[in-house]
């Protein structure tokens, strides 16, 4: 078992090296950097058993590392993105500054998430969360220009939630006298009934800040748009699916205990339908592809949650689906954004636009990831969608399904927009010069595009984990009946039962394509993306025609009144006023000698006025 | 046994006189001699450290008289943990502003060591004392040098604040000495172990009421609101070193007297909570007044305040792992912010006023230094894997153990505060954005580098290997709350 050792050895070495390595040339730094994270996930892959764990001792606490079925589940998602997106990060830092800065921060990131999920004691979970923290903190702070305060927005929220967490913890120390999760658990039912509800409820807190769950979330669409674009695709696929990781470990193991548990499952799961919905609203009024993706993760993330929170199997297998889905396109989504902020300079979408003959490769994989994204099958989103629906009609949660289908219904206008804007549309002069990314780049895209196609078909390549992590958790065992759960599998369970009918019509598609293309090419005119006129108008050189331009105005009015209340406001009241009643509590300190010397008598008059209360 | 602990005050109080003399053959030894002493000293206390925790406590009697009539000197594993650390200490300040200042000639540095020197002597003296007199005694030998130290740049603010410090000092030292003749006048004897032995017999009155003197007092030197005026003024006038010194030093001795009255000499109960009560609302008061700053080191010092209001409330919970907490507590206490006093000296040196909104892109021009107060900021914070966090679990836990979950949010919540503000000036240094800072920097000297990496690695060691310390502290919390034993191995001394 001396491999996990070995492997975090490695990482801690290799990020230390990266870091200096600077001084000795980029290509030696890239090299040890892809050597730390590649050779450590192989490492990983190769030499860890599961379920077979291991103790230390440090300071006298038991600390025991080791995974189980359910984090090797989520160390897919982790390790998987966490090396493709190692690769990406090469093309993407090229001629960057403080690369050694860069890469320190992201190999410590993805040693502090692979660390959460080998933790079987809460100290080390604990501490790698931590880690988790201010490593991502330094990656939102890494350009320099705080300007908003994001970074230290970030942190305080995070802060809040590991505070919680650390309480929590030691809460839980105080009965059961050790720090290790699984006896946690065996003590929860036997704690009195005010520990069993604000137990979960601080955990929850935790691990809702880290998934961006209303009303926690402010921090994240700051946060995920000002890190560096390699790192977001990290930070929103991986790092805040570890607060998903979390949530489900508590909702199964200790809310299926607790009779009152079905309120929480309640909560849980309209904050995320509502965090699904509001995110999904912001994201479509967004002009920023950094912005829009990072409220769309949100909204993503807010899916996940109500998928997991419901509780029924079919809800875990939707959630924790559609997080490995997630990951996996919005992983895609951001990278696609960094290839274009690297290639053009700017990620706004008024300003960019028919990048799709420039960028082919960068368009084919942003299309199959928002097909996924938005639900459409043949790609893996739409299976999880369909048992994420399925879920909450079968659990009798029809609201919710409103709300839900309202959110990914919506959630088109802001795919259209995100794949209209860059790519089609009038091709600009300015952007003429606008080359396909590095192969670093567009390998790592495409291959979670691809990817992501192959889950359409075969879920039960991701749903077999899933299945072996809920029943390491505890949970009902859904072997034998795996494939029952959802109509939408077929019998032997490997496959979506739509996919001969889906094919036929894809089929059906490409041959007319074809038939349509090679009947029409003798006729075919070439004309610039220019040539048109409006209601008669011919646009003048320099208008701005792009797609963008007050986009979905009259929706957005229509939704105005919901999104009149930002909550981020009235913590930042909240905040200001705690800051004013500071201001008048330091001026206890008056800095008047007397003053002092009077407080120095009052205390003594009052101590001894009230001594026998006291002592 | 390479020595006794007498030594500990013999020696530095010797060369403390010495200092003028040697200055007159050669004025480099001014500087010199201090950093001998404190080696040889520092050599001394571990080496006793590790005989203690073996064999037990070592009783040392002065000058014949056997206790409890005559002083006799405690080097228990406690009192002993106490002492290394403030020697440990008091050898990186020195090593720190052996050429802090280029300019600083040779009387300023002879006043500046002599004081350090008198500092740690009565420091010392005042942990290892078995005796409440000798305890005064020490109380205003410390003073009289810190509020020396105070008004080392000789300008108008700094002997404002010298004043006030000793205006406040003078009232402490009143109270101190009506609590001693209210005791004396009671029980006859001045011995701690011999009060400890008979306190049961005083009069319940007179008891409480010496007890809250003796409280007043030393509260005022260990910063406890609302009697800490003296104490923002003070740091951020007095040079960076010596800022580190009296959170470092002069603060720990304080506490000490403070705690072995309330666990060794009286038996009053409702003491343990009113140290969380005066504790808590230190911790509180202390961190949202430093939130408002705007110079660092009044920052740094209010940050100070709220660090020993935690390590009050932590002894207060009165069990040996309170006791455990609140001495990790001050270890790490000790050495983080010395660090941040250190680095942060040299990160705003050359600023007229200190002031925290100077500071901006100091990570460009002064990378280590402002890495090292980066680092600092993040331990104290209690982020791991630095040392902080290591201390905070254990205060959770202890506050936990005694189901004081109230408390427990209450600290929480005041870390969240303390967390802000830390990162509000690492924000600073690292901003690129804001126009960066046009004043000159200062790149540190050689020492005061070593001095900052060495505390630097600590934070790294501690955090990522706590049994360094664990085991000590675990012998040093128990050596406390054994009453029993304490005044067994005092009283039996004669026999």
């Amino acid at each position: 078992m001396a491999t996990l050792y070995l492997i975090f050895i490695i990482f801690l070495g290799g990020a230390i090296l990266t870091y200096y390595a600077g001084k000795l040339g980029s290509v030696l730094q890239d090299i040890i950097f892809l050597a730390t994270i590649l050779g450590a996930t192989s490492l990983f892959y190769a030499g860890v058993h599961i379920n077979d764990f291991m103790s230390f001792n440090p300071g006298g606490i038991t600390l025991t590392w080791g995974i189980n079925y359910f984090g090797w589940l989520f160390s897919l998602i982790v390790l998987g993105l966490g090396s493709l997106a190692a690769v990406y990060s090469v093309g993407y830092m090229k001629g960057k500054k403080r690369r050694g800065y860069f890469y320190f921060n992201f190999i410590l990131s993805i040693m502090a998430m692979l660390g959460i999920l080998v933790s079987q004691d809460l100290i080390s979970f604990f501490i790698f969360w931590e880690i988790m923290t201010w490593s991502s903190y330094l990656m939102v702070i890494y350009n320099g220009k705080d300007d908003q305060k994001l970074g230290l927005k970030y942190f305080i929220f995070s802060a809040i939630g590991a505070y919680a967490m650390l309480m929590a913890i030691v809460m839980v120390h105080s009965v059961t006298n050790t720090f290790l999760i699984g006896n946690m658990i065996e003590a929860y039912p036997q704690m009195s009934l005010s520990w069993q509800i604000w137990i979960p409820i601080l955990f929850l807190t935790a691990f809702g800040v880290k998934a961006a769950m209303m009303p926690l979330h402010v921090w994240a669409p700051g946060a995920y748009s000002s890190s560096p674009m390699a790192y977001t695709s990290v930070f929103s696929g991986a790092l805040s699916k570890m607060g998903i990781y979390g949530m489900v470990i508590i909702l199964v193991t200790m809310i299926s205990h607790l009779p009152q548990g079905i309120w929480f499952r309640e909560t849980l799961a309209w904050l995320g339908g509502l965090t699904a919905a509001l995110g999904t609203l912001w994201a479509i009024k967004q002009d920023d592809a950094k912005k829009l993706l990072a409220y769309s993760s949100i909204a993503q993330l807010g899916y996940i949650i109500t998928g997991v929170a419901i509780g029924t199997e079919l809800g875990l297998l939707a959630g924790l689906f559609l997080a490995v889905m997630h990951a996996l396109f919005k992983g895609t989504l951001f990278m696609v954004v960094g290839a274009i902020e690297k290639q053009t300079g700017t990620t706004n979408f008024t300003e960019v636009t028919g990048l799709i003959r420039k960028m082919p490769w960068t368009f084919f994989s942003a299309l199959l990831a928002i097909i996924a994204l938005a639900g459409i099958p043949p790609l893996g989103g739409f299976v999880g969608k369909w048992m994420l629906y399925e879920a909450l009609i079968t659990s009798n949660h029809y609201l919710l399904v409103i709300l839900i289908f309202f959110a990914s219904t919506a959630a088109f206008l802001y795919c259209y927009k995100f794949l209209f804007g860059f790519f089609m549309g009038q091709e600009e002069k300015e952007w003429e010069h606008v080359k396909e990314a590095p192969a670093t780049m567009v390998v790592p895209m495409v291959l979670m595009a691809l990817f992501m196609a192959v889950l359409g078909s075969w879920p039960g390549i991701i749903l077999n984990p899933i299945n072996n992590g809920l029943v390491d958790l505890g949970f009902v065992s859904t072997y034998k009946h795996l494939w029952d759960t959802s109509i939408l599998f077929n019998s032997w369970g490997n496959q979506v039962v739509l996919k001969p009918l889906l094919y036929s019509v894809v089929a059906i598609f490409v041959f007319f394509a074809i038939v349509l293309i090679w009947k029409g090419f003798k006729g075919t005119r070439y004309v610039s993306t220019k040539d048109i006129s409006s209601s008669g108008e011919v646009p003048g050189e320099n208008e701005n025609l792009t797609f963008s331009l007050g986009f979905a105005q009259p929706f957005l009015r229509a939704v105005g009144p919901v999104m009149k209340r930002q909550i981020d406001r009235y913590y930042t009241e909240f905040a200001d006023g705690l800051e004013s009643f500071f201001e008048f509590l330091r001026r206890i300190y008056t800095g008047n000698g007397q003053t002092y010397a009077i407080y120095v008598f009052v205390f003594v008059v009052i101590v001894l006025l009230f001594k026998d209360v006291l002592f | 046994m390479v020595g006794t602990p007498v030594l500990f005050i013999a020696i530095p109080l010797l060369a403390a006189f010495l200092i003028p003399l040697l200055g007159m053959i050669w004025k480099e030894l001014v500087r010199i001699v201090p950093g001998l002493v404190l080696i040889y000293l520092l050599i001394l206390a571990v080496n006793l450290l590790d005989h203690v925790m073996v064999h037990g406590p070592i009783i040392e009697i002065i000058a014949g008289w056997a206790p409890p009539i005559g002083i006799n000197l405690v080097f228990s594993a406690f009192s002993g943990f106490l002492v290394t650390i403030m020697i440990f200490l008091g050898l990186l300040i020195w090593l720190y502003s052996y050429r802090f200042k280029k300019n600083v000639g040779y009387e300023p540095a002879k006043k500046y060591f002599l004081l350090l020197m008198m500092l740690i002597t009565g420091s010392v003296g005042i942990v290892l004392t078995g005796d409440i007199f000798n305890m005064f005694v020490f109380i205003e030998i410390t003073g009289i040098s810190a509020y020396g130290l105070t008004a080392f740049y000789t300008g108008r603010d700094s002997a404002e604040a010298s004043f006030k410090y000793l205006m406040l000092g003078s009232i402490a030292s009143t109270f101190l000495l009506l609590a001693i003749m209210i005791i004396y006048s009671q029980l006859g004897t001045l011995n701690m172990a011999d009060i400890a032995n008979r306190i049961h017999t005083m009069n319940p009155t007179y008891k409480i009421i010496s007890l809250i003197f003796f409280i007043t007092a030393l509260g005022i030197e260990a910063e406890i609101f609302p009697l800490n005026g003296w104490a923002p003024d003070a740091y951020s006038e007095a040079p960076g070193p010596v800022g580190a010194a009296f959170a470092g030093i002069v603060v720990k001795a304080s506490v000490y007297a403070i705690i072995r009255y309330i666990f060794t000499i009286f038996d009053v109960d409702g003491a343990f909570n009113f140290l969380i009560i005066i504790g808590m609302l230190t911790l509180i008061i202390a961190e949202m007044a430093a939130i408002r700053q705007e110079k660092l080191k009044r920052m740094l010092a209010y940050s100070s305040i709220g660090q020993m209001g935690l390590v009050l409330v932590a002894f207060g919970f009165g069990t040996e792992e309170g006791v455990y907490a609140a001495l990790f507590l001050m270890l790490n206490h000790a050495i983080i912010k010395s660090l941040l006093f250190f680095s942060g000296s040299y990160l705003v040196y050359n600023s007229k006023d200190k002031l925290i909104a100077e500071m901006n892109g100091l990570g460009k021009k002064l990378p280590i230094t402002s890495f090292l107060f980066a680092l600092g900021a993040f331990a104290i914070i209690g982020l791991p894997p630095f040392a902080g966090f290591w201390s905070k679990l254990s205060v959770l836990t202890a506050a936990a153990d005694k189901n004081m979950i109230f408390i427990m949010s209450l600290i929480l919540f005041v870390s969240l505060i303390e967390l802000v503000y830390y990162l509000r000036v690492v924000n600073r240094l690292y901003n690129s954005k804001e126009k960066a800072s046009s004043i000159e920097v200062k790149k540190p000297t050689a020492n005061a580098l070593i001095t900052m990496l060495v505390l630097g690695g600590l934070i790294l060691l501690i955090g990522f290997y706590p049994d360094v310390v664990t085991g000590v502290l675990h012998k040093a919390s128990a050596a406390l709350m054994d009453k029993s034993q304490y005044i067994h191995n005092v009283l039996s001394i004669n026999q």
